[in-house]
């Protein structure tokens, strides 16, 4: 590759005036930016500014009954996108090598036949090996939930690679990713851009911004600022009360998916109200771990005991109060809720089937515990497609809390929520265990920021708890060696709100 | 892989369990009914004597417990009995029935596949179109017209009318399959509902999948628009589709007395009308039977089928 002087280039896309209107409501108003090739122009600004809008513009893809004017300047040929959610681009009834394999031979269609099929297989592990995910052919016959989140974000930018496009549109690669996935993700969009490839990064990790960037334009109401958006912050510990006597425990905790397996001996302890955080990249096993306490998983062998009793693996052997002793909150809080009925209702439902409350007191309870999280009646009577992700997860918060639980299981319930909303989010929880109405809180994160705020940490790789302790020690001098890169890694990148 | 075959075995055991819960309930059905079969057999004129004799020459005098274990022991031969009327074996008298049925069932199925998901995936090609519109209002319309009249209509229109295949396959007895021409009409008549069930739900998972995240990411990277449709969204369509063929096929082979009826042909169906209406209940039991065991089948092979086209059902399982 020959050094080119990439600011002496001309631009490859150019926007420029870019008005989009949707029923009347202006979403993006004169937004102009140029792309170079081999350089990385950030688009930041909060959740609402327009970056997507501006990003999938490069696509030619506009919002359903949008009126657009101004100009978008693309070159011939495709544009990559890399997703927000890699899940929801990949295919769920398709392998991954399906999609895989039928750009690799959009690719190869200038070689003679016979040679095509193992010229776009070639490709197909190479453009794997590139996004540092095992190129043995194994992965290709994997169905996309069988992958953690951050190799499905490693699958989607191997399809812009062997797309060979000149543009690539990545949108918020980074949210919701551990520290170590974060830095992979920077490093293969560096190394993107350092192939000749003009890369737009929509992000609002100022973090990442200030690592990969080359020109920042910040959006905000769908106009260009200079200035950038001030994190908020301001978090407070959560727990801090003294060890009590040990709620859940844990014992050579044992679990595999298929042949796989996922989690090593696990042993651990979590005192009256305590809180602890299980960190580690994704794919250590932590969602596995907190399936099991939980009951989703209920193929594993080891003990977990419930204050000394003994808990059945799965959630059907399990009797109504030990239900209600362990309660779950899933990372998608969209998905956790029906969405044809209202959230209030589905969260008395709770008090009503665990508890055996009476619906009309069931109800009583639900709206004043929602409105103590910020969630008034008039809001909480809506259906859930009216709410924001935050506002759902404290709707999931104060229903896992209403069947009183000894331990409330927190299933990275921040990763997907902007700094406000999480913040916000882990507020309220540590007010759940001050208060008494969660006994002990299992906090999974990849997010050392947040796992900061817990009592003590257990860091895990590999299925193996590798380190456990105060978090102060933990995260001040790490002993084990993963637990000092993943410390590095956060630093280098920042916790959103630092 | 281990978690699949650990589903697939837990799958095939719950079949198991169904089989022998459809024997069990078509034994318990036969008990409770008033009377039993000596009673049946000897009509309109009952003489207590012969009742009598009949019952112990065919050792109904036994204690139920039995005479369950005597026939389910027979069944694991496939022994289903002998028949009252005729004398003959009840298995033989089903193989009998089952050529036709099958003759009926496989030419529609073979159709029924791609007119089904050939028309869903037509109408979904642009929501509200010009073809979409033609495509579901004639599915819809053929939808509300019940099969006897459908075949009535068709037996005027192409045999009566036109003269151009057999009214119905009287005097083919069991030479039906060199007449192909017989089994036209009758295929027909069983293909117009199915298709226009299958066809819709194709439709509607295209729609969805079509709007889906991932079939756009798909065009993105440009796949050509067949490729995209029939590669990428197609196998999310059929996951409700395979469920609802199951229900179809099951319906095929298990008795579409009506259209048997009407054409005349010597299927199940028949053969169920037949027993029915001269009380032997050995062959009612038989077929009892045969219909619970295709039916348990045939939904073993659906979910399957669904769990390879949704593999993440697994996961909530």
């Amino acid at each position: 590759m020959t050094p080119v002087h990439a600011a002496a280039q001309d631009p490859v896309a150019v926007i420029e005036g870019l008005r989009v209107e949707i029923g009347g409501r202006l979403v993006l108003d004169g937004v102009g930016l140029s792309l170079r090739p081999g350089r990385i122009t950030a688009l930041t600004g909060g959740s609402g500014s327009g970056k997507t809008t501006v990003g999938l513009a490069l696509l030619g893809e506009y919002p359903d009954g949008s009126r657009v004017t101004g100009t978008v300047r693309v070159p011939q040929g495709l544009i990559g996108y890399v997703p927000q959610h890699p899940a929801a681009v990949l295919n769920p009834a398709r392998r991954i090598g399906a999609l895989l394999r039928d750009i690799a031979r959009g690719r190869v269609r200038h070689l003679p036949r016979s040679r095509r099929r193992a010229a776009a297989r070639e490709r197909v592990l190479d453009a794997l090996d590139r996004v540092r995910l095992p190129a043995d052919g194994r992965l290709l016959r994997r169905f996309p939930h069988q992958l953690s989140g951050g190799q499905q974000q490693r699958v989607a930018l191997a399809q812009v690679l062997l797309l060979g496009a000149r543009v690539v549109v990545a949108d918020e690669p980074t949210t919701g990713q551990d520290p170590l996935t974060k830095r992979g993700v920077v490093d293969l969009l560096a190394d993107v851009a350092r192939q000749g490839i003009a890369v737009l990064l929509l992000s609002h990790d100022t973090g990442v911004v200030r690592a990969l960037a080359d020109e920042v334009v910040v959006l905000r109401d769908g106009r260009v600022r200079d200035a950038g958006p001030a994190a908020a912050s301001g978090r407070a510990p959560l727990g801090g009360a003294g060890r009590g006597d040990a709620v859940l425990d844990v014992r050579s905790l044992v679990a595999r998916h298929g042949r796989t397996p996922v989690l090593d001996r696990v042993s651990l302890t979590v005192g009256a109200g305590e809180c602890l955080a299980v960190a580690g990249r994704s794919g250590s096993g932590k969602t596995t771990l907190a399936r099991c306490l939980s009951g989703l998983h209920p193929r594993h062998a080891g003990e977990v005991r419930l204050v000394g009793q003994p808990l059945p693996p799965g959630l059907r052997d399990r009797s109504r109060s030990q239900v209600a002793g362990v309660q779950h909150v899933f990372q998608d809080a969209k998905a956790a809720f029906d969405e044809y009925r209202p959230v209030a209702d589905q969260v008395a439902r709770t008090a009503v089937r665990l508890r055996g409350a009476a619906p009309a007191v069931a109800r009583r309870e639900a709206l004043a515990l929602l409105s103590a999280l910020g969630l008034p009646a008039e809001k909480a009577a809506r259906l859930p497609a009216h709410l924001s992700g935050g506002e759902l997860q404290r709707a999931a918060l104060a229903r896992a809390a209403l069947a009183r639980p000894r331990v409330l299981v927190c299933d990275e319930i921040t990763s997907g929520l902007d700094p406000v909303a999480r913040d916000a989010v882990l507020g309220l929880l540590g007010g759940l265990l001050r208060s008494g109405r969660v006994e002990a809180l299992v906090l999974i994160t990849h997010d050392l920021g947040t796992a900061a705020l817990a009592d003590r940490i257990a860091v895990m790789e590999d299925g193996r708890v590798v380190e456990s302790g105060a978090a102060g020690r933990v995260l001040g001098a790490p002993e084990h060696a993963f637990t000092r890169e993943l410390v590095v890694a956060e630093e280098t990148f920042g916790v959103p709100g630092d | 892989m281990s978690a699949t075959g650990h589903r697939v075995a837990r799958r095939l055991l719950l079949g198991g369990a169904q089989t022998a819960a459809v024997v069990l309930l078509v034994f318990a059905a036969t008990e409770a009914l008033p009377g039993d079969a000596a009673v049946a057999l000897a009509g309109d004129q009952p003489d207590p004597a012969r009742i009598e004799a009949v019952r112990a020459a065919m050792h109904l005098d036994r204690p139920p417990l039995e005479r369950l274990l005597v026939w389910t022991a027979g069944l694991l031969h496939g022994d289903l009995g002998v028949s009252l009327t005729s004398g003959r074996p009840v298995a033989a008298a089903l193989a009998d029935g089952f050529g036709p049925t099958l003759l009926l069932a496989v030419p529609t199925v073979l159709l029924l596949v791609p007119a089904g998901i050939g028309l869903g995936v037509l109408a979904a090609r642009r929501e509200g179109g010009a073809v979409d519109r033609v495509v579901s209002a004639v599915l819809l319309s053929l939808y509300a017209v019940p099969e006897f009249a459908l075949g009535a209509l068709l037996v005027t229109v192409f045999a009566l009318r036109l003269g151009w295949f057999p009214p119905t396959a009287v005097g083919y007895g069991t030479e039906l399959a060199s007449h192909p021409a017989a089994l036209v009409l009758p295929v027909l008549a069983l293909l117009a509902r199915p298709v226009c069930s299958l066809a819709r739900l194709v439709r509607a998972g295209m729609l969805d999948s079509l709007a889906s995240p991932y079939v756009a990411q798909a065009r993105r990277c440009g796949l050509s628009r067949t490729r995209v449709r029939y590669a990428h969204a197609l196998p999310n369509a059929l996951a409700p589709a395979a469920q609802q063929l199951a229900r179809t096929v099951d319906w095929l082979l298990c008795g579409v007395v009506v259209v048997e009826a009407l054409f005349v042909v010597p299927g199940l169906g028949t053969v169920l009308m037949n027993a029915v209406a001269e009380r032997d209940l050995p062959t009612v039991q038989g077929l009892a039977v045969v219909f619970g065991l295709v039916t348990v089948l045939l939904n073993l092979g659906a979910d399957l089928v669904t769990h390879r086209l949704a593999p993440r059902t697994e996961v909530a399982a």
